[in-house]
């Protein structure tokens, strides 16, 4: 099967040659083609063609896709930096634009059009429309955008000593991954988008399940149901870390049919199945810290696990790395989970 | 002077007070050790820190998460803003122990960072915070201006991990009795072994321990 056909049988629920190896890696592809890393985030053009090219070269289903974890804070109004040295691969905060309750109190929704790296990021999605790819939005989680809004030390405050605040900014947040994708759906359709949504700050290294179910759960499950309410079919989650207690919640948040979602490599891809595989493609999930210093035969390893444990999910299973792949990982791990799929991936 | 039981009421409603992130309690109290004679080194480390101690022990059990560490931590410095003035200069000498930590150059997530400060800051370190994002001469520089018996370096990105045997070669070149401590998400204790560290932790609570015992077989 060719890549494309292997992913439209995927979402369509029929049958597959293979599994398909999908993509997480941005810097990686940077490097890969000598270009920098900053590239992939301030120039679409360049992000686009080293994504579609490294893909090619290593056999990876889907993609491009446009985005970076820091979501939210640029578009509304806060600064982002472009990583511009050796030991930085992603997009960074530099200013807060929310640091006190007066400061939340004047924040409004930015303009879809002009905010941020909204207007890259419809530069890119016209590239994936001119090459026939799928037209993908990446955003931040609820969590994860409200965090990038203001510093996460008072948003994580504000949940406990002043949660009308905390509730405030999260409300915000949904109605703006709400308002970006109805301004894609005008542009490309609603058969043709899919949100890739990463909720990394929601993690339970950082909040207890029972915040988790309080101030995150009400607005993925409000987003959500308002994105599928526009017509999009598939909706891609990335729950990125360790978030095995937030998982009883996940599974509460329709995804679409089927939906897509990956996970860090703290989640075993068996329980991952267990709360999603009924109505969920499952991705994932190679420790990327394996990728990048393990050793050829361990990411290999690896990856045979987590295709053994993945391939019969009842919806399908993506292998892919937990998440980001690092720009400098060692070229030959990269290849270690194509070999993998493909000796250990038959249906056949 | 406070009479013993009275002192032990005062550091149980310091202790408590920080468990519980009460800032008020903790400024009742801690006031209270200063008007009733209570000593406040005693204030501090068995009823502040020993809060905080309780207060590690939750985060460790995924009982308290970072929110909670965070509030616990501010009811922490309220006592601390109060008590520190009246610590007596031979107290002061008790607590010779000196940590500079930041985050690895190219990396600004500093929450972990920030949480081992807390833990440090509750275990009466001298704590030289650098801050996120350091380039890594200045961890060099200031472990030879502070003389710290310690340097711990964080880091949440993979990439940015890459400079942590750098950073530690320099350190230790300049002073090989420095104990160097990595940590951070992408961190393992076997890959801090292989970037020649000489510590790591798993998390905040557990980098006061393992620096106490570090620096006690090292120096």
């Amino acid at each position: 099967m060719a890549h494309k056909d292997r992913l439209d049988a995927l979402l369509k629920c029929k049958r597959l040659d293979m599994v398909p190896l999908y993509h997480f890696m941005f810097g990686f592809c940077a490097t890969n083609v000598g270009y920098p890393v900053a590239s992939m985030y301030n120039d679409p053009q360049k992000s686009f063609m080293a994504q579609l090219w490294t893909f090619e070269q290593y056999g990876i289903d889907g993609g491009p896709d446009y985005g970076y974890a820091s979501y939210g804070g640029w578009e509304f109004g806060g600064e982002i930096k472009f990583p511009s040295s050796e030991w930085q691969q992603a997009p960074s905060h530099g200013n807060f634009v929310v640091n006190s309750e007066e400061d939340l109190a004047k924040l409004r929704l930015p303009d879809v059009e002009k905010a941020g790296m909204l207007p890259l990021a419809m530069e890119f999605s016209k590239l994936q429309d001119k090459f026939g790819k799928p037209i993908s939005i990446v955003l931040g989680g609820v969590f994860t955008i409200a965090g990038n809004i203001c510093p996460v030390e008072i948003l994580c405050r504000w949940m406990i000593k002043k949660p009308e605040a905390a509730h405030r900014l999260l409300w915000l947040a949904t109605q703006h991954i709400l308002e970006v994708i109805h301004h894609w759906v005008n542009i490309f359709g609603a058969e043709r988008v899919m949100p890739n949504i990463w909720e990394p700050l929601a993690a339970n290294s950082m909040i207890s399940p029972k915040l988790f179910q309080q101030f995150v759960l009400p607005y993925v499950k409000e987003a959500s149901e308002k994105i599928l309410a526009m017509g999009i079919k598939h909706i891609y989650y990335h729950i990125c870390g360790e978030q095995n207690l937030n998982l009883p919640y996940w599974a509460q948040v329709p995804m679409g049919d089927p939906g897509l979602v990956s996970f860090g490599h703290q989640v075993d891809i068996s329980t991952a199945i267990n709360y999603f595989g009924d109505r969920c493609i499952i991705v994932g999930n190679v420790d990327p810290g394996v990728i990048q210093s393990g050793t050829p035969q361990q990411v290999y390893e690896l990856c045979k696990r987590c295709i053994d444990k993945g391939k019969r999910a009842p919806r399908g299973f993506m292998l892919m790395s937990g998440c980001e792949i690092p720009p400098m990982a060692p070229p030959c791990n990269v290849y270690m989970m194509r070999k993998a799929v493909d000796d250990f991936g038959s249906y056949d | 002077m406070a009479s013993e039981q009275r002192a032990n009421e005062v550091l149980k409603g310091l202790c408590d007070g920080v468990v519980a992130f009460d800032e008020e309690t903790v400024g009742k109290f801690s006031k209270a050790a200063v008007e009733e004679g209570v000593d406040a080194y005693d204030a501090i480390t068995k009823g502040l820190a020993h809060g905080m101690g309780k207060v590690g022990e939750l985060y460790a059990a995924h009982e308290y998460f970072v929110p909670e560490l965070l509030l616990c931590a501010d009811a922490l410095y309220v006592g601390l803003d109060i008590l520190r003035p009246h610590l007596k200069r031979s107290d002061s000498g008790k607590s010779a122990r000196r940590i500079v930590l930041g985050v690895a150059e190219g990396d600004v997530h500093d929450i972990g960072k920030n949480l081992v400060k807390i833990m440090f800051d509750a275990a009466a370190w001298e704590v030289y915070d650098l801050g996120k994002d350091v380039p890594l001469g200045s961890f060099v520089e200031e472990q030879q201006r502070t003389n710290a018996d310690v340097v711990g370096v964080s880091a949440l990105m993979a990439t940015s991990m890459l400079a942590m045997p750098e950073v530690t070669r320099m350190i230790k070149t300049r002073n090989p009795n420095v104990v160097v401590m990595l940590g951070g998400a992408p961190l393992t204790r076997e890959i801090a072994r292989s970037y020649g560290a000489d510590g790591y932790a798993d998390n905040a609570g557990e980098a006061v321990r393992e620096a106490v015992r570090l620096v006690e077989v090292i120096k």
